[in-house]
This record gives C-alpha cells, sequence and structure tokens, in this order.
C-alpha cells in the first residue's frame, strides 16, 4: 500500500464520491440488519443461556473488579463502586469488542467480498452496531444496579444517547481505518491486543483519576498529567461523560463533551474517507 | 486486433423485439487489470523501499496483466456469451463488471441492477436457516426485506426445500445449497445478470430447470452475460459471443462464427501439442503385445490430412497408421476400435472387415481409415489401435484406448445419444378441416 499517494484526492473529486457512497450505503441497509442479526445469532449459538449473557456477563466483571479493587486499595472513598466501575466498564467494554471484531470483519468477510459486490463497509459497520446491541443490553444490570443502590437519577440523563451515539462515531472511525489496514498488514490484529490492554489502563476505567498525579516532572517538563490524559484519549472523556451523567448526576462539561463530539466527528469522517479509498482494492487483496 | 463480425449492431437489436435501443445496459471501456506478479511479497521494509520509490520499475515488470484494452457494450435484451480458455481473463472480467476488483486502467458502467451468478450460496450463513438465509442473500443483492417477502414462495418453490426451509443451511446437502442459491439469485430480477459456469452444478434434472429460468429471464427481456467452456450452450442461449484470449478480445460477433473461430484455435493448439509424438509407453499398461509387429505411429487426421483432435459432427476423418514388422510375418490385420468417454464401444472396424490384404513379406507401411462423414455426436472420444496375427489371434500390438479426439456440434442439430444415423423425417396431412 503506497500510503504517500493517499492524499492527493482533492476536495471537489471527494464530495460527489462521498455522497455515492452514502447512498449506496443507504439502499443496503437491510444488508447491515441481517449482518447484526447473523453475528448476534452466530455469538449465542449452542449456549445455554443464550442473550442472558449480555447481561450475565458485565454483572460478572462488576464483581471481579469490585472485589479486587476493594482487596487492593482497602481504604477507597468512592461510594456505590460497583456503579463507578459499571459506568466505566460497559463503554469500554463496548469499545475493546468492536474496535476488535470490526477490525477483523473485512478479513473474516472474505469469501463474501470475493465474490459478490456490496458497499464493503457493511461489515465493519454491521461488526460494531452488533457490539452496540450488546451494550444497550448491558445497560439493563446497570440501571438495576442504579435501582439497587438506590443511586440518584439524574436529570442529564437525555444527554445519554448522545454520549453513546459519539462513542459509537469514534469507534467507527477507529475501525475503518483499522480494519483497512489489516487487509494489507494482517500484523494489525496481532498488535491491537496488547494496544487495547495499555490503553485500558491508561483510561480511568476502574481507579479514579485521581490515583494518578496531577502532575509529573519529565525531563524538567512539568506535565500537567490529567489534562494530558483526557486531551489525548477520546475514550478517558467518552468514560468520564457517562460516569458524569450516570454516576454522578452531573451535567457534565459543556466544552470537554464537544470537543470530544468534533474529536469523533473527525475521526470518522477521515476513517470513512481511508476506508472508501481502499476498499476497492479488498477483492484483490483478500 | 479485435475482430468484430457482428451482422451489424441494429439487426441484433432489433431480432428481440425491443427496437435499436439507445442506451447500453452496460458500458466497459477500455478496461484493462493489472495483478501484483506473484511472489511479490508484502514486508515492512518492501513497503519502506517501495515508498522511497526505489523499486517501482521492478514493481512494474513483475506485473501480470490479465486483460488488456477491453471495449465493448452490452444493450439490453442481448445476451452475450464470453469464450476462452482458463486463464484468458473471463471470470477477472466478470469481477469487474460485479465491482469485486477494481479496474486498473479505463471505466465500467452498468446502468441498472445487476446479479451475478459467481458462485452460487456465496453469502450464505452455516448457522442461519433457509429461510433466514433468503433474505440476507437477498439483501446482498441490494433487495428490501419486503421485496423478498413477495418472492419468498417462488424461492422456495423453485429451490424445492419446503420441508427443510426452516433448518440451519449447514445441514443442507451440497445439491440444496445451490439450489437455494440459484433460486434466490434469479428472483432478483436483475436487469443484467453475470452467469460463471454455475449451470454445470445440480443434477441434469436441476440443470434442465436452471436453463428454462435462465430463458425465462431473457424472454422477460433481461440481458444477460454468461462465461461458459460450453459453446454448445453459448449457442442455445446467446445471441452474441465474445472470445477473449490471453487478455486481449479476439472477435466479438455472432455465436456460430465466433465458436469456429475459437474451435480452429483450439485445434491448432491442439495439433502443436500432439506434434510430440504420443506412443503410449508400456510401463503404463495401455500397451501391450509381443512386439513382432509394432504400430509406429497412429495420427488422427483431418480432411487435408493435418493431424487435428477436434472435430465437427459431418467432417471428414481419416486415421492414419504406421507399423513396422520387426521379424517377416504373415500380413497382419489392423484394427481400431472408438469408444466414447462414457465407455460405451462405438465401431471397430479392421482391415480384415474392411477386405483389405496388407502386401506379404514387407517390413513397414501404413494403412488409412478414411471416415467420410462423421457421424459421431458431440463428445470426446478415445481410439484404440491394434495389430494381430490374423489366424492365431496372436497380438502383436495394443494402444488402449491411447489416441483420442473431441466432436463439436456442426451439420447435426440431434443433441442425445452418440451418433446421428442421418435419418430424414417425413410428414404427410391427413383429415385437414375446412
Amino acid at each position: 500500500m503506497n500510503l504517500s499517494s493517499a492524499f492527493r484526492l482533492s476536495p471537489a473529486q471527494a464530495m460527489p464520491a462521498a455522497y455515492t457512497h452514502l447512498r449506496n450505503l443507504v439502499a443496503y441497509r437491510e444488508l447491515i440488519y441481517y449482518l447484526v442479526v447473523r453475528d448476534l445469532r452466530a455469538r449465542y449459538k449452542n449456549s445455554v443461556l443464550g442473550f442472558l449473557w449480555s447481561l450475565l456477563n458485565p454483572l460478572a466483571l462488576m464483581l471481579v473488579f469490585t472485589t479486587v479493587f476493594t482487596i487492593m486499595r482497602p481504604g477507597h472513598n468512592i461510594q456505590n463502586y460497583p456503579i463507578y466501575v459499571l459506568c466505566g466498564l460497559l463503554p469500554w467494554n463496548y469499545f475493546a469488542a468492536g474496535l476488535l471484531g470490526s477490525t477483523n470483519s473485512i478479513v473474516a468477510g472474505a469469501g463474501l467480498i470475493k465474490k459478490v459486490y456490496f458497499p464493503r463497509e457493511a461489515l465493519p459497520i454491521a461488526a460494531v452496531l452488533s457490539q452496540l446491541v450488546n451494550f444497550l443490553l448491558a445497560f439493563v444490570v446497570l440501571f438495576v444496579a442504579l435501582v439497587v443502590f438506590q443511586s440518584p437519577w439524574s436529570a442529564w440523563l437525555w444527554l445519554l444517547p448522545l454520549v453513546i451515539l459519539m462513542q459509537t462515531c469514534f469507534i467507527l472511525g477507529l475501525s475503518f481505518i483499522l480494519a483497512t489496514i489489516n487487509v494489507f498488514y494482517r500484523d494489525v490484529m496481532m498488535i491491537i491486543d496488547v494496544v487495547i490492554l495499555a490503553w485500558f489502563f491508561l483510561t480511568p476505567v476502574f481507579y479514579p483519576i485521581s490515583a494518578v498525579p496531577a502532575t509529573v516532572n519529565l525531563l524538567g517538563f512539568t506535565l500537567p498529567l490529567h489534562r494530558l490524559m483526557y486531551v489525548l484519549n477520546p475514550m478517558a472523556s467518552l468514560i468520564n461523560a457517562y460516569r458524569d451523567i450516570l454516576y454522578w448526576g452531573y451535567r457534565t462539561d459543556l466544552d470537554f463533551l464537544v470537543r470530544t463530539l468534533i474529536t469523533s466527528l473527525v475521526i470518522l469522517i477521515f476513517g470513512y474517507w481511508f476506508f472508501q479509498r481502499y476498499s476497492g482494492r479488498f477483492g484483490e487483496e483478500l | 486486433m479485435t475482430q468484430v463480425l457482428t451482422t451489424s449492431r441494429q439487426t441484433m437489436q432489433s431480432s428481440n423485439g425491443t427496437g435499436p435501443a439507445t442506451t447500453p445496459i452496460l458500458q466497459v471501456q477500455n478496461i484493462s487489470k493489472r495483478f501484483k506478479a506473484h511472489g511479490e511479497q508484502r514486508s515492512l521494509q518492501q513497503t519502506v523501499i517501495n515508498l522511497l520509490g526505489r523499486n517501482r520499475d521492478r514493481a512494474a515488470q513483475n506485473a501480470f496483466w490479465p486483460l488488456r484494452n477491453i471495449s465493448f457494450d452490452v444493450y439490453p435484451g442481448e445476451s452475450v456469451g464470453l469464450v476462452g480458455h482458463n486463464g484468458s481473463g473471463k471470470s477477472t472480467l466478470l469481477k469487474l463488471i460485479t465491482g469485486i476488483l477494481e479496474p486498473t486502467e479505463g471505466q465500467i458502467q452498468v446502468n441498472g441492477r445487476l446479479s451475478s451468478l459467481l458462485e452460487l450460496g456465496a453469502g450464505f450463513h452455516p448457522d442461519l436457516t433457509g429461510r433466514e438465509n433468503i433474505f440476507l442473500n437477498g439483501a446482498i443483492y441490494g433487495l428490501s426485506r419486503k421485496e423478498m417477502h413477495a418472492r419468498l414462495g417462488s424461492i422456495i418453490d423453485f429451490a424445492e426445500l419446503h420441508d427443510f426451509i426452516d433448518t440451519p443451511v449447514k445441514h443442507y446437502s451440497s445439491g440444496m445449497y445451490v439450489r437455494l442459491g440459484f433460486a434466490v439469485a434469479i428472483h432478483a430480477e436483475p436487469d443484467l445478470l453475470l452467469v460463471d459456469e454455475v449451470l454445470a452444478v445440480g443434477d441434469a434434472a436441476f440443470q434442465h430447470k436452471c436453463l428454462d429460468a435462465i430463458q425465462a429471464f431473457r424472454r422477460r427481456g433481461g440481458t444477460l452475460l454468461m462465461v461458459s467452456h460450453d459453446l454448445g450452450s453459448i449457442q442455445n442461449i446467446c445471441n452474441r459471443a465474445i472470445w477473449l484470449e490471453k487478455g486481449h478480445m479476439r472477435i466479438d460477433g455472432r455465436p456460430i462464427d465466433v465458436a469456429m473461430h475459437y474451435l480452429n484455435r483450439v485445434a491448432e493448439g491442439e495439433k502443436q501439442a500432439a506434434k510430440g509424438t504420443n506412443l503410449p509407453a508400456l510401463e503404463n499398461g495401455l500397451r501391450w503385445g509381443s512386439g513382432r509387429v509394432l504400430l509406429e505411429s497412429v495420427q488422427i487426421c483431418a480432411e487435408n490430412g493435418a493431424a487435428q483432435s477436434v472435430f465437427k459432427t459431418g467432417d471428414e476423418m481419416v486415421i492414419r497408421i504406421r507399423y513396422r514388422c520387426q521379424e517377416p510375418v504373415e500380413p497382419p490385420v489392423i484394427g481400431l476400435s472408438i469408444h466414447h468417454q462414457s465407455g460405451a464401444h462405438i465401431c471397430g472396424p479392421n482391415t480384415d472387415f474392411g477386405e483389405l490384404t496388407l502386401p506379404a513379406g514387407q517390413t513397414a507401411g501404413e494403412v488409412t481409415y478414411r471416415i467420410p462423414w462423421l457421424s459421431l455426436l458431440p463428445g470426446a472420444y478415445q481410439v484404440t489401435a491394434a495389430v494381430v496375427h490374423r489366424q492365431t489371434q496372436e497380438m502383436y500390438d495394443y494402444h488402449d484406448r491411447a489416441y483420442a479426439f473431441r466432436v463439436y456440434p456442426g451439420a447435426s442439430h440431434e443433441q442425445y445419444g452418440l451418433v446421428t444415423l442421418r435419418g430424414e423425417w417425413g410428414s404427410r396431412s391427413e383429415g385437414v378441416k375446412g
């Protein structure tokens, strides 16, 4: 793949092409629906509890993290830690599973891509959406937990769909890029596991950001670590937003939200453009 | 370099009753396709080198072009057959038209809905039931759920899967799988249908059904582009044929003309191959005998005496046999037998039946067996040659089915059995009313 030639399309050329692609994609929305159904069906086949796993899995994770964290930091002062950790864990799982599934989706769909034509982005989109279904089901657990722990319901709950949409855009954008590169360099699948694990620890999922020193001295410079973690890591901002809305009952910081929204949209648009640029060669490369 | 034998495009369009159509349904404009040469490995190192721009020339040298400068238009209602050897680029062309591959140069435009039978049931998911797969596959062809609901009954009827439609397709036999795949594709009711050799699947009854469905699709005004090795079915189904050779378009014209040019080329190629002598080896069991008389060469020739392995029904054929006597023997009998590929023994002429006595005391000679009008129907045939002692039946040399030829449709339109008896039909009317 000659990356140097990737940046030569003039905007005038790109616009009508993007419009055609999008219209094409809308025409194939039913395909995406069936691909999602297929993914979900395949995930729960031969399991006794079936889709209940979408609920049991976050519940079990919540128990594990609560136990581990309570043992590790006996003096922690986080109230309702199970809810606290769920607010981070559910979005994180959506992110990690969506990214893994969609990165592999093109390679896994090689049989289909080499035999029939359809908009290739249907595969990563379906992979992300099937994880979204999972994510939404898992919210049942979170809401039940909110009731059980008698946590106050926030008036800002209506912001939740917006945050979910933002996160979906962010995941889709990254997925488009990674799924494309994975066709040409399968190394992506090998690396991504480790990267996601590292990213997990760099994101305040199960610990509060206050567990990290606010500033750090590096080569004589004083770096604002908290700020950097949020600015460089959209997942930290997103999880922060979820937690504000669901755990703290806080309206979340608007400038924060807008910045994350813009980041997500930029990544989505770039990712889609990048995918379109190379998707024509998938049939040959696979 | 493309030879256009079309009897003028106008005649072909008006022949399907739609009058001269103005917009082609498919426009292929100067298409070329380049594949990376085999072994052009992608590695990080290679990528860096390529980015530095050092290695571009070498990559270009290794390139392989399965298609070069292909241009043609297909108008609504036409049905076009693509013929050519393996590796001539036919399937690549179909994949380019579908959009699975992108052309390196040139443009392809499809004005209408396209559906392709490149591989039946390609989009099926083993864990979904037949019914669910119908909808999934329909969605791949770009059909909505509503449209698929309307077609569901007729798809299930066509595939003959009433009892199994709610069974996961992983439990289907390969025949059921293919039936369902074809049923969905043909019911997608495309404007342009691409077919790649798929008619060679399934049992005979289902093949017939598929052919009928394709003919019905044509009668409804559908446009067809099909790849086949079977010139017979191209002549039956198509009203135009395109011959690709090594990625170039050779001829675009009437199927019968294209077929003849193509067969001549096939025959030429096989003649080249036959130049290396083809006596069967003694070890492999296809040749046996005492060896006192040897058959030195057996050639199947056309009327002009040139060795050939492709004939049409009605052609003249000459089989020429050279023999050598290793020691003085009484005049031997030389015989032939012709088998159909199915094993059926068709005939077994010999010099004795033919009342030809070979001269005595000779050391070598040649006999010919001339067939003035080949009455074999299309198929593959094998020839056995033998030389034997006239009285004792001592076998001197026996070449068991060592020579082959192939027959293509020619003077006779008969399709069943092995031979035509050249009978003639007559009729006499009786009791005409009025």
